[in-house]
């Protein structure tokens, strides 16, 4: 019985590569994530996207997200696919940047006023507050933020005017149980809310990601025939992992799983080879 | 308590701070009275001929009608320098914002001449070449403002779905104001030096600038003195209302300098 199948396009990644100054960074990466259906589920699509500090995971968000033209290659989004434009994917940078001059509750404001009229603006504001714990905060400057409750305003801003694509860059670093599992429970309603919603996830926490995800990217240098490391980056076929084939998604209690143990291990056995 | 004065980033308590600051000012003045410097005036000299300024000279009026030229020519500048400072956002406009940076290096005289061409009234040369003078200032320290937008910043806007113009508003005209006036409050002493000169050279108009020279030429030194004291009181009170300015508009401003 086949569970789940797999539509149209949602984001398509063609032959990107980037340099700078002549160091290159990334190579040959080509990706597609298509919107998975499951009969009787309403189910968005959930990327884990790992790789070694430095190796391009931040530089790689920025080109999907339409900020940084890569050196070669398209980056393909929505429904006709289309080249990405800013603002179509959303994403939050790794160092959870806000407008330093607008308090908590105007930088969720005027993210929420892109796409919704003022009255509901406020309202969706409002809930964001309450949910990621930040209502008693919602007069202060970010400067007066703590480093988690910036990231919660910022992830907060980002689902406030996305579309369906939106890149969290390190969401889990710095928050504490709680509010690590306030960040899951947003992304697994974000995704569940539309079918056509897609979180890519840049984390260093492979159980918790890998937990969430359906879909594994692991960006690392490869080797050639002679064991030479190749210059850039890039995510080779077996580092993309279909964890639906593989019967490792949408599982509740998945993480007690031997299976599971089993693909967090090999994952950071294949992190420890690049 | 005391010792928290030599100790680097201390936080002494505001009473003690503000007594240290008093005796100190109390010292210099002490100083100066008891130990007069052969060539310096004494401060028994300078306050009879600030006395004397005052009453028989118009010192007051002179500084008020300074004043309100400076400030007057600093508003227009401070517009005219946002403008061209913001407009180095278009590639077009880039060379005239360097061009405007790079005019500091005009000397004053030489300017006013040009301007005595150009305009009828001797109020006018004066505005103009203040305006002149504090708008390449301003555009210089400005554009320096302008570029400190991160990468990360500038991005941020454009992920809310923001256009390149909206993003660069909210960015770079709305998140550094409060900047900008700050480059506005350093340059505020420029154009200071720039008036007792103008007004030495245009002499109709009267004005402290005009003072000063007829104290400096007969050798009235406690004259010179005083009105000097006077100048330095009112740029103390210009940059304190300033900072006022900035802590009511900006409040956010300062939150992240270290205390
Ligand atoms: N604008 C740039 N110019 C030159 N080199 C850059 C630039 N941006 C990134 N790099 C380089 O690209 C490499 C990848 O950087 P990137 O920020 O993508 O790392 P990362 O995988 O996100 O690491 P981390 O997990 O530490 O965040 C780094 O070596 C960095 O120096
Ligand atoms: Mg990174």
């Amino acid at each position: 019985m086949v569970d789940h199948t797999y539509k149209e396009p949602i984001l398509t990644l063609r032959d990107i590569s980037m340099q700078f100054g002549g160091e290159v960074i990334l190579r040959d990466i080509s990706l597609d994530v298509l919107d998975v259906v499951r009969p009787g589920v309403n189910q968005g699509q959930v990327v884990g996207f790992y790789g070694r500090s430095g190796v391009g995971k931040s530089v790689l968000c920025r080109i999907i997200a339409g900020l940084l033209p890569p050196s070669t290659g398209t980056v393909m989004v929505a429904n006709p696919q289309r080249p990405v434009c800013p603002g179509d994917v959303g994403f939050v940078q790794q160092r959870y940047p806000l407008f330093n001059h607008r308090t908590l509750l105007d930088n969720l404001l005027v993210a929420a006023g892109r796409k919704h009229s003022p009255a509901d603006a406020k309202a969706k504001a409002q809930d964001f507050l309450i949910r990621f714990d930040l209502a008693p905060h919602r007069r202060k400057y970010p400067a007066m933020l703590s480093g988690g409750q910036r990231q919660r305003a910022a992830i907060a801003q980002q689902l406030l005017c996305s579309e369906h694509l939106i890149i969290l860059d390190e969401p889990f670093s710095g928050l504490d149980i709680a509010m690590i599992d306030e960040v899951k429970k947003i992304i697994i309603e974000v995704t569940t809310s539309d079918e056509l919603n897609t979180v890519v996830i840049v984390s260093h926490d492979l159980a918790t990601t890998t937990a969430l995800s359906d879909t594994l990217w692991l960006l690392g240098p490869e080797r050639d025939a002679a064991g030479q490391c190749l210059a850039g980056a890039t995510i080779s076929q077996k580092h993309q992992y279909n964890l639906a084939e593989m019967g490792l998604a949408w599982q509740p209690g998945i993480q007690a799983k031997p299976e599971f143990v089993q693909l967090i291990e090999h994952l950071k056995d294949e992190i420890r080879k690049t | 308590m005391l010792k928290d004065l030599f100790v680097p980033n201390a936080k002494p308590r505001p009473s003690v701070f503000f007594t240290m600051v008093a005796c100190q000012v109390v010292f210099l003045l002490l100083l100066w009275l008891f130990y007069p410097l052969q060539l310096f005036p004494t401060l028994g000299e300078v306050l009879a001929s600030f006395k004397d300024l005052v009453t028989t000279q118009g010192l007051i009026q002179e500084l008020w009608a300074s004043l309100t030229t400076a400030l007057g020519a600093l508003a227009i500048a401070t517009v005219l320098a946002l403008v061209i400072a913001y407009l180095t956002a278009l590639p077009f406009f880039r060379p005239i914002a360097y061009a405007a940076s790079k005019m500091r290096y005009l000397t004053l005289t030489g300017l006013t001449f040009f301007m005595a061409l150009m305009v009828s009234s001797g109020h006018q040369v004066k505005l103009s070449v203040l305006i002149f003078g504090a708008t390449v200032y301003l555009v210089t320290g400005m554009t320096s403002v302008i570029l400190t937008t991160t990468q990360e910043e500038m991005d941020h806007a454009r992920t809310l779905g923001m256009s390149e113009w909206r993003s660069f508003y909210e960015v770079v005209v709305l998140g550094k104001l409060d900047e900008m006036l700050e480059v506005v409050r350093q340059n505020f002493a420029i154009i200071w030096t720039m008036i007792t000169l103008v007004e030495t050279l245009y002499q109709s108009e009267g004005g402290i600038g005009l003072l000063l020279y007829k104290q400096n030429r007969y050798l009235h030194l406690a004259g010179v003195v005083a009105i000097q004291l006077v100048i330095l009181a009112t740029g103390a009170l210009q940059d304190y209302l300033f900072e006022f300015l900035r802590r009511m508009f900006f409040p956010y401003s300062d939150l992240s300098v270290a205390k």
